[in-house]
Formats: structure tokens, sequence, C-alpha cells
């Protein structure tokens, strides 16, 4: 069982086996974990994400294929970060340059590197899931420009992983 | 080329990382069905971010695997489970329609009602007395009035 491939245990998922269900956590809640403590760094939080992500797919594994994403990690990522936004908004007030513990994680590697309006701007945009238009509010910037500046930002993005990751 | 161009605008990363509005994501599902070949392209930048975390993954703690894999139990043994809550509510009441349910602020309200029946029999028992009293007292007083009246008429008496 620990070797299958994705397709079927998407399969075995959709079937609701129990064993299914084991081992996508095993494969996976490492590698989410680490992701969702740089959005939420307070662990008992983290943690609770984790469960409704989990919670969430077994649930949901039926829509994976009309979600856009080709892969299970990226499906149960985008919904651990809309979770992790959640769970991390009530006490960190909008002005946040504070906390990230995990240093040393992949996006916040990548953060580091960004010029600082880029900075700003994926820090509200990735980190604190705000919207272009209540970034722009924040900032007192046009859309506009604050459209641009995460598009050069995802640029970088690209570059960032494809340097290391190909 | 243009696609070529749009691919490289970062814009399937920013889709992945699900910062994209919901126009960029309706026009990149649009461009997908034109060009079936960006398909391969988002999976080739999904594949590389898992492998990017998968490089650096932190277990979360056993209970949470336990917490997780319970509700799986649970749910395999079609009881009723609520996603948000870690227990379940098994109902052990007999369904024959003669037994109610009721909520526990039922029991603290009927002891106040009992308590405050008693109260006002007393002061309804109470009043009465008090009023009847009052009455026998008055009418002797009457009675009191008359025989000096009588006896301020009638001296020789």
């Amino acid at each position: 069982m620990a070797n299958i491939s994705e397709q079927r245990l998407i399969e075995q998922l959709i079937i609701g086996d129990p064993a299914a269900k084991e081992l996508l956590y095993d494969r996976y809640a490492g590698a989410l974990y680490n992701i969702v403590l740089q959005l939420v760094p307070v662990k008992e939080r983290a943690n609770e994400v984790i469960v409704k992500v989990f919670l969430w797919s077994f649930q949901n594994i039926g829509t994976f294929r009309t979600s856009g994403h080709r892969i299970l990690f990226t499906w149960l990522l985008r919904k651990a970060r809309e979770f992790a936004i959640k769970e991390a908004l009530p006490e960190t007030a909008l002005t946040g340059t504070e906390l990230m513990k995990q240093e040393d994680g992949l996006l916040q590697q990548f953060y580091l590197m960004l010029p600082a309006d880029q900075q700003q701007v994926f820090r509200l945009s990735y980190f604190k899931g705000l919207s272009i238009t209540t970034i722009a509010r924040l900032l007192a910037l046009p859309e506009g420009q604050i459209n641009d500046i995460l598009k050069e930002a995802m640029k970088s993005f690209r570059q960032f992983l494809k340097k290391t990751w190909n | 080329m243009e696609l070529k161009f749009y691919i490289e605008s970062g814009i399937i990363e920013s889709f992945v990382l699900g910062l994209a509005s919901e126009e960029e994501v309706e026009e990149l599902q649009h461009m997908r069905r034109l060009y079936p070949e960006l398909d391969t392209e988002v999976e080739y930048v999904e594949r590389r971010l898992e492998s990017a975390a998968f490089d650096e993954p932190a277990m979360p703690p056993a209970e949470i695997r336990d917490r997780v894999l319970q509700k799986i139990r649970w749910e395999d043994g079609h009881a009723y489970s609520d996603p948000s809550s870690n227990y379940t509510f098994i109902n052990i009441q007999p369904k024959d329609g003669d037994h109610i349910t009721v909520h526990r602020w039922w029991k603290i309200f009927f002891i106040i009602f009992f308590i405050m029946s008693k109260v006002f029999l007393f002061l309804a028992i109470f009043y009465y007395l008090k009023y009847r009293m009052s009455q026998e007292q008055q009418r002797s007083d009457n009675l009191h009035q008359m025989i000096r009246q009588e006896q301020t008429q009638n001296p020789l008496l």
C-alpha cells in the first residue's frame, strides 16, 4: 500500500478506504505542517489546521479533479493555507512584521530574497491572505501598482522554484 | 510565443499558492482548455513546489495523527461525528413517543415555580386571616359604639 501511485491513492480515497486515508496523512502531513507553521507560528493552532485539512480532504476528495490542481499536495496546500489564514487572523494585526518563527521555511527563504516593496506586498498577500484591494487601501497605493508588484514577485517565485527544484 | 510569455508571468505559481484573483483563475482555466499543454506546465510547477516542501518536512505531533485517523474509524462505524468536535453523541433514550427530552433549565424553572406557588399560597392564607381579624375587630368596635350611644341617649338604663 505504501508505494501505490497518486492516481491509485485518489481512487482509493474516493471509495473511502481507511488505509488510503492513513497513507494520505503519512505522505503529506509533514510537508504541509512545515508550510502551515510559517503561516501560523503557534503550534496548537497549526495542529488544528492540519486536523481540519485532512478531515476536509476525506470529505471532499471528489472535488479534486475539478479543482484545477494536478497533484494532491498542492490541492491540500491551498486548503491548508485557507484554514491557516482564518486561524491566524484574530491576533495578528495588519501591521504584521511579527513572528513567522520558521525562518528557514521555504516561503520564508523566498520572501527574504525579495526587494522591500515586493516583500511587503507578498507578505500581506501570501502570509496574511489579504486581497489586492485591501493591500492597496492599507498601503495607500493604486491597485494597479500593487498588482504589478505582486506579479513581479510571482515571476521571481517561478525562477526561485525552477532554480532549485527543476 | 504568447503562451510562453503567459507562463513566464508566474500566473501558474500565483494560482498554486492561492494568490490569484477569481478572474485570473477563470482566465487560467479558460487558457488550459484552449492549450492543453498548459496542464503539463501546471503539473511542473506543482511538482516543483511539492519537492521543495518535501525537502524540509516537520511532522506534527503523534496525537494529531490519532485525532485525524480516529475520526475515520468513527465515520466507518457510521456513528454520528461532528467534524468540529471530538466526541460522539449517542442517544440512548427509548424511542417510544412516551418520553420527551427537555432542556435542563426547565428543572430550575419548575423548582422556582414550585417555591413561588408555596409562597403565594402562604401569603394568601396569611392575608385572608388578617382580613378576617380586622373585620371582627371592626364589628366589635361598632358594637361598643352602639352600646355607648344607647347609654348616652338613655342615661337611666
